[in-house]
Protein backbone atom coordinates (compact mmCIF):
# COMPACT_ATOMS: atom_id res chain seq x y z
CA UNK A 1 0.00 0.00 0.00
CA UNK A 2 1.19 3.29 -0.84
CA UNK A 3 1.45 6.20 1.61
CA UNK A 4 -0.68 8.96 1.86
CA UNK A 5 1.44 12.67 2.48
CA UNK A 6 -0.11 15.86 1.74
CA UNK A 7 1.66 18.76 2.90
CA UNK A 8 -0.17 21.97 3.30
CA UNK A 9 0.17 25.51 2.34
CA UNK A 10 -0.11 28.93 3.91
CA UNK A 11 -2.81 30.28 0.81
CA UNK A 12 -5.00 27.07 1.56
CA UNK A 13 -5.01 27.22 5.16
CA UNK A 14 -8.59 25.39 4.71
CA UNK A 15 -6.88 22.02 4.20
CA UNK A 16 -5.12 19.96 6.82
CA UNK A 17 -1.54 18.27 6.63
CA UNK A 18 -2.44 14.37 6.10
CA UNK A 19 0.45 11.60 6.40
CA UNK A 20 -0.82 7.99 6.53
CA UNK A 21 1.99 5.32 6.56
CA UNK A 22 1.34 1.73 5.29
CA UNK A 23 4.10 0.62 7.27
CA UNK A 24 3.68 1.81 10.61
CA UNK A 25 -0.24 2.34 10.86
CA UNK A 26 0.55 5.65 12.21
CA UNK A 27 -2.08 8.34 10.36
CA UNK A 28 -2.04 12.23 11.16
CA UNK A 29 -3.72 14.88 10.52
CA UNK A 30 -2.55 18.89 11.60
CA UNK A 31 -3.70 21.96 10.92
CA UNK A 32 -7.10 23.33 10.59
CA UNK A 33 -9.99 21.52 8.13
CA UNK A 34 -12.60 23.44 6.05
CA UNK A 35 -12.39 22.84 2.31
CA UNK A 36 -15.18 23.18 -0.17
CA UNK A 37 -15.73 19.54 -1.49
CA UNK A 38 -14.80 18.01 1.70
CA UNK A 39 -15.96 14.37 0.57
CA UNK A 40 -13.81 14.67 -2.30
CA UNK A 41 -10.67 15.57 -0.05
CA UNK A 42 -11.40 12.74 2.54
CA UNK A 43 -13.13 9.99 0.60
CA UNK A 44 -9.10 8.64 -0.21
CA UNK A 45 -8.17 9.14 3.11
CA UNK A 46 -11.37 6.56 4.29
CA UNK A 47 -10.82 4.01 1.21
CA UNK A 48 -7.35 4.04 2.53
CA UNK A 49 -8.31 3.17 5.89
CA UNK A 50 -11.01 0.79 4.50
CA UNK A 51 -7.95 -1.09 3.09
CA UNK A 52 -5.69 -0.97 5.37
CA UNK A 53 -7.88 -2.81 7.73
CA UNK A 54 -9.18 -5.21 5.99
CA UNK A 55 -5.69 -6.99 7.27
CA UNK A 56 -6.27 -7.75 10.94
CA UNK A 57 -2.65 -8.30 12.07
CA UNK A 58 -2.63 -4.47 10.73
CA UNK A 59 -2.20 -1.81 13.59
CA UNK A 60 -3.63 1.78 13.60
CA UNK A 61 -2.80 4.66 15.95
CA UNK A 62 -4.84 7.64 14.41
CA UNK A 63 -3.69 11.24 15.89
CA UNK A 64 -5.94 14.12 15.08
CA UNK A 65 -4.01 17.62 15.80
CA UNK A 66 -6.54 19.79 14.18
CA UNK A 67 -7.07 22.91 15.73
CA UNK A 68 -10.66 23.63 14.00
CA UNK A 69 -12.75 21.64 11.64
CA UNK A 70 -15.69 22.99 10.45
CA UNK A 71 -19.24 20.57 10.65
CA UNK A 72 -18.87 18.72 6.97
CA UNK A 73 -14.99 17.62 8.09
CA UNK A 74 -16.55 16.65 11.54
CA UNK A 75 -18.81 13.76 9.37
CA UNK A 76 -15.65 12.56 7.52
CA UNK A 77 -13.51 11.95 10.42
CA UNK A 78 -16.73 10.15 12.39
CA UNK A 79 -16.78 8.14 9.00
CA UNK A 80 -12.82 7.11 10.00
CA UNK A 81 -14.03 6.59 13.84
CA UNK A 82 -16.84 4.32 12.35
CA UNK A 83 -13.94 2.44 10.09
CA UNK A 84 -11.98 1.86 12.78
CA UNK A 85 -14.34 0.64 15.36
CA UNK A 86 -15.14 -1.78 13.09
CA UNK A 87 -11.91 -3.12 12.88
CA UNK A 88 -11.80 -3.26 16.56
CA UNK A 89 -14.55 -5.34 16.45
CA UNK A 90 -13.03 -7.72 14.38
CA UNK A 91 -10.11 -8.11 16.32
CA UNK A 92 -7.92 -5.13 15.35
CA UNK A 93 -5.03 -2.88 17.25
CA UNK A 94 -6.58 0.63 16.96
CA UNK A 95 -5.45 3.56 19.31
CA UNK A 96 -7.24 7.31 18.65
CA UNK A 97 -5.50 10.67 20.14
CA UNK A 98 -6.89 13.42 20.36
CA UNK A 99 -4.78 17.16 20.47
CA UNK A 100 -6.50 20.40 21.52
CA UNK A 101 -5.71 23.71 22.72
CA UNK A 102 -6.35 24.17 26.42
CA UNK A 103 -8.17 27.56 25.59
CA UNK A 104 -10.51 26.01 23.67
CA UNK A 105 -12.63 24.15 25.62
CA UNK A 106 -15.70 23.05 22.66
CA UNK A 107 -13.22 20.84 21.40
CA UNK A 108 -12.97 18.52 24.37
CA UNK A 109 -16.98 18.51 24.43
CA UNK A 110 -16.47 17.66 20.49
CA UNK A 111 -14.08 15.13 21.40
CA UNK A 112 -16.54 13.27 23.93
CA UNK A 113 -19.45 13.45 21.29
CA UNK A 114 -17.11 11.52 18.58
CA UNK A 115 -16.31 8.92 21.35
CA UNK A 116 -20.65 8.61 21.99
CA UNK A 117 -21.39 8.79 18.58
CA UNK A 118 -18.44 5.58 17.36
CA UNK A 119 -18.19 3.81 20.08
CA UNK A 120 -14.42 4.16 20.24
CA UNK A 121 -12.22 5.26 22.59
CA UNK A 122 -10.43 8.40 21.91
CA UNK A 123 -7.35 9.65 24.37
CA UNK A 124 -6.91 13.42 25.20
CA UNK A 125 -4.10 14.98 24.61
CA UNK A 126 -3.29 19.01 25.69
CA UNK A 127 -0.96 20.76 22.44
CA UNK A 128 2.36 20.95 23.79
CA UNK A 129 3.88 24.21 22.42
CA UNK B 1 -24.24 50.99 23.38
CA UNK B 2 -22.16 51.76 20.50
CA UNK B 3 -21.73 49.71 17.79
CA UNK B 4 -19.60 49.07 15.42
CA UNK B 5 -19.73 47.91 12.05
CA UNK B 6 -16.56 45.67 11.28
CA UNK B 7 -17.34 43.79 7.68
CA UNK B 8 -19.31 44.08 5.75
CA UNK B 9 -19.34 42.15 1.98
CA UNK B 10 -22.00 40.86 -0.98
CA UNK B 11 -20.72 38.49 -3.67
CA UNK B 12 -20.24 34.89 -4.16
CA UNK B 13 -19.00 33.02 -0.88
CA UNK B 14 -15.73 31.62 -2.15
CA UNK B 15 -13.39 29.17 0.28
CA UNK B 16 -10.69 31.63 -0.58
CA UNK B 17 -12.31 35.01 0.75
CA UNK B 18 -14.15 32.87 3.83
CA UNK B 19 -10.61 32.33 4.54
CA UNK B 20 -9.19 35.82 4.66
CA UNK B 21 -12.02 37.39 6.48
CA UNK B 22 -12.03 34.73 8.73
CA UNK B 23 -7.85 35.00 9.62
CA UNK B 24 -8.70 38.87 10.29
CA UNK B 25 -11.56 37.91 12.47
CA UNK B 26 -8.82 35.62 14.70
CA UNK B 27 -6.42 38.71 14.47
CA UNK B 28 -9.14 41.12 15.56
CA UNK B 29 -7.00 43.76 17.70
CA UNK B 30 -9.13 43.07 21.33
CA UNK B 31 -8.31 40.75 24.70
CA UNK B 32 -11.57 38.36 23.90
CA UNK B 33 -9.43 35.16 22.75
CA UNK B 34 -12.40 32.74 23.49
CA UNK B 35 -15.07 35.05 21.90
CA UNK B 36 -13.26 35.43 18.91
CA UNK B 37 -12.33 31.44 19.04
CA UNK B 38 -15.80 30.94 19.06
CA UNK B 39 -16.90 33.69 15.90
CA UNK B 40 -14.92 32.23 14.01
CA UNK B 41 -16.17 29.21 14.21
CA UNK B 42 -19.84 30.54 13.91
CA UNK B 43 -18.15 32.58 10.46
CA UNK B 44 -16.99 29.72 9.38
CA UNK B 45 -20.21 27.71 9.51
CA UNK B 46 -22.45 30.36 8.47
CA UNK B 47 -20.73 31.42 5.79
CA UNK B 48 -20.40 27.71 4.35
CA UNK B 49 -23.79 27.55 4.15
CA UNK B 50 -24.34 30.83 1.81
CA UNK B 51 -21.62 29.24 0.37
CA UNK B 52 -22.96 26.17 -0.02
CA UNK B 53 -27.25 26.59 -0.44
CA UNK B 54 -27.87 30.17 -1.69
CA UNK B 55 -30.03 29.97 -4.88
CA UNK B 56 -28.22 32.53 -6.19
CA UNK B 57 -24.68 31.20 -7.20
CA UNK B 58 -21.94 31.42 -9.61
CA UNK B 59 -20.67 27.97 -11.26
CA UNK B 60 -16.93 27.67 -11.78
CA UNK B 61 -15.80 25.15 -14.17
CA UNK B 62 -19.19 24.20 -15.02
CA UNK B 63 -19.45 22.21 -11.70
CA UNK B 64 -18.77 23.56 -8.98
CA UNK B 65 -21.24 26.18 -7.16
CA UNK B 66 -20.79 29.05 -5.34
CA UNK B 67 -23.33 30.39 -3.32
CA UNK B 68 -23.77 34.34 -3.72
CA UNK B 69 -25.06 36.20 -0.51
CA UNK B 70 -24.36 38.73 2.37
CA UNK B 71 -22.22 38.99 5.37
CA UNK B 72 -22.10 41.81 7.90
CA UNK B 73 -20.09 41.74 11.45
CA UNK B 74 -21.03 44.16 14.32
CA UNK B 75 -18.96 44.44 17.39
CA UNK B 76 -20.15 46.39 20.48
CA UNK B 77 -18.72 46.22 24.27
CA UNK B 78 -20.56 43.47 25.02
CA UNK B 79 -20.68 41.17 22.13
CA UNK B 80 -20.15 40.39 18.17
CA UNK B 81 -23.17 40.23 15.97
CA UNK B 82 -22.82 37.93 12.74
CA UNK B 83 -25.81 38.12 10.03
CA UNK B 84 -25.25 36.45 6.99
CA UNK B 85 -28.56 37.05 4.37
CA UNK B 86 -28.86 34.85 0.86
CA UNK B 87 -31.65 33.77 -1.44
CA UNK B 88 -33.58 30.70 -0.85
CA UNK B 89 -36.59 28.71 -2.26
CA UNK B 90 -40.17 29.48 -0.20
CA UNK B 91 -40.18 25.97 0.83
CA UNK B 92 -36.91 25.79 2.45
CA UNK B 93 -37.17 28.95 3.90
CA UNK B 94 -40.38 27.36 5.54
CA UNK B 95 -38.54 24.59 6.85
CA UNK B 96 -35.04 26.96 7.72
CA UNK B 97 -37.63 28.56 10.14
CA UNK B 98 -38.88 25.32 11.72
CA UNK B 99 -35.67 24.02 12.01
CA UNK B 100 -34.08 27.46 13.74
CA UNK B 101 -37.58 27.70 16.23
CA UNK B 102 -36.82 23.86 17.35
CA UNK B 103 -33.23 24.68 18.16
CA UNK B 104 -34.02 28.14 19.80
CA UNK B 105 -36.45 26.12 21.84
CA UNK B 106 -33.96 23.32 22.68
CA UNK B 107 -31.33 23.85 25.89
CA UNK B 108 -27.90 22.83 25.52
CA UNK B 109 -28.54 18.99 26.22
CA UNK B 110 -30.94 18.94 23.72
CA UNK B 111 -29.11 20.13 21.23
CA UNK B 112 -26.39 17.94 21.91
CA UNK B 113 -28.52 15.00 21.47
CA UNK B 114 -29.61 16.88 18.41
CA UNK B 115 -26.41 17.05 16.76
CA UNK B 116 -25.39 13.91 17.64
CA UNK B 117 -28.58 12.38 15.98
CA UNK B 118 -28.20 14.53 13.19
CA UNK B 119 -24.85 14.10 11.88
CA UNK B 120 -25.31 10.13 12.92
CA UNK B 121 -27.93 9.87 10.00
CA UNK B 122 -26.76 12.39 7.60
CA UNK B 123 -26.15 10.36 4.10
CA UNK B 124 -22.99 12.81 4.33
CA UNK B 125 -21.30 13.02 0.49
CA UNK B 126 -22.75 16.25 -0.79
CA UNK B 127 -24.94 16.80 2.03
CA UNK B 128 -22.06 18.18 4.70
CA UNK B 129 -23.49 16.90 8.64
CA UNK B 130 -26.47 19.46 8.47
CA UNK B 131 -25.45 20.86 11.88
CA UNK B 132 -24.02 24.42 11.29
CA UNK B 133 -26.46 25.78 12.80
CA UNK B 134 -27.08 24.14 16.11
CA UNK B 135 -23.34 24.20 16.44
CA UNK B 136 -23.81 28.11 15.83
CA UNK B 137 -26.45 27.84 19.20
CA UNK B 138 -24.18 25.73 21.11
CA UNK B 139 -21.26 27.50 20.78
CA UNK B 140 -22.60 31.19 21.48
CA UNK B 141 -25.23 29.95 23.92
CA UNK B 142 -27.80 32.59 22.36
CA UNK B 143 -30.29 31.92 20.01
CA UNK B 144 -30.90 32.44 16.60
CA UNK B 145 -31.95 35.88 15.12
CA UNK B 146 -33.92 34.88 11.86
CA UNK B 147 -36.21 36.47 9.37
CA UNK B 148 -37.62 35.76 5.82
CA UNK B 149 -38.32 38.62 3.28
CA UNK B 150 -39.62 37.79 -0.13
CA UNK B 151 -38.19 38.18 -3.19
CA UNK B 152 -40.09 37.30 -6.26
CA UNK B 153 -43.54 34.72 -6.67
CA UNK B 154 -40.92 31.89 -5.75
CA UNK B 155 -38.27 32.88 -3.44
CA UNK B 156 -37.05 34.69 -0.67
CA UNK B 157 -33.86 36.42 1.46
CA UNK B 158 -33.39 34.28 5.06
CA UNK B 159 -31.33 36.31 7.11
CA UNK B 160 -29.48 34.62 9.86
CA UNK B 161 -27.84 36.44 13.08
CA UNK B 162 -25.92 35.11 16.03
CA UNK B 163 -24.57 36.82 18.66
CA UNK B 164 -21.43 35.87 20.34
CA UNK B 165 -20.90 37.39 23.92
CA UNK B 166 -17.42 38.82 24.61
CA UNK B 167 -17.41 37.77 28.59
Amino acid sequence: MENIHITSSPTTPYFPEVDFNAQTGVCELRGESYMEETYKFYLPLLNWLKDYTTKADNKVELNVKLIYLNTTSTKCILDMLEILKTFENNGGKVKVNWFYDKNDPDMVDEVEDFEAESGIKIELHEFVN
Amino acid sequence: MDTKSILNYRGPFYIELISVFGSNIRNLNDPYSNARKKLFKIFIELSQNVSNYSEDFHVVNNIQRIGIGELSLNVSNMHYEFTTKNLVKDADAKILSERCELINASDYLRLRDLKREQRINSPGEKFGARIGLIQAVMLSKNKLDYYTEKFNENFSYFSLTVKIDKH
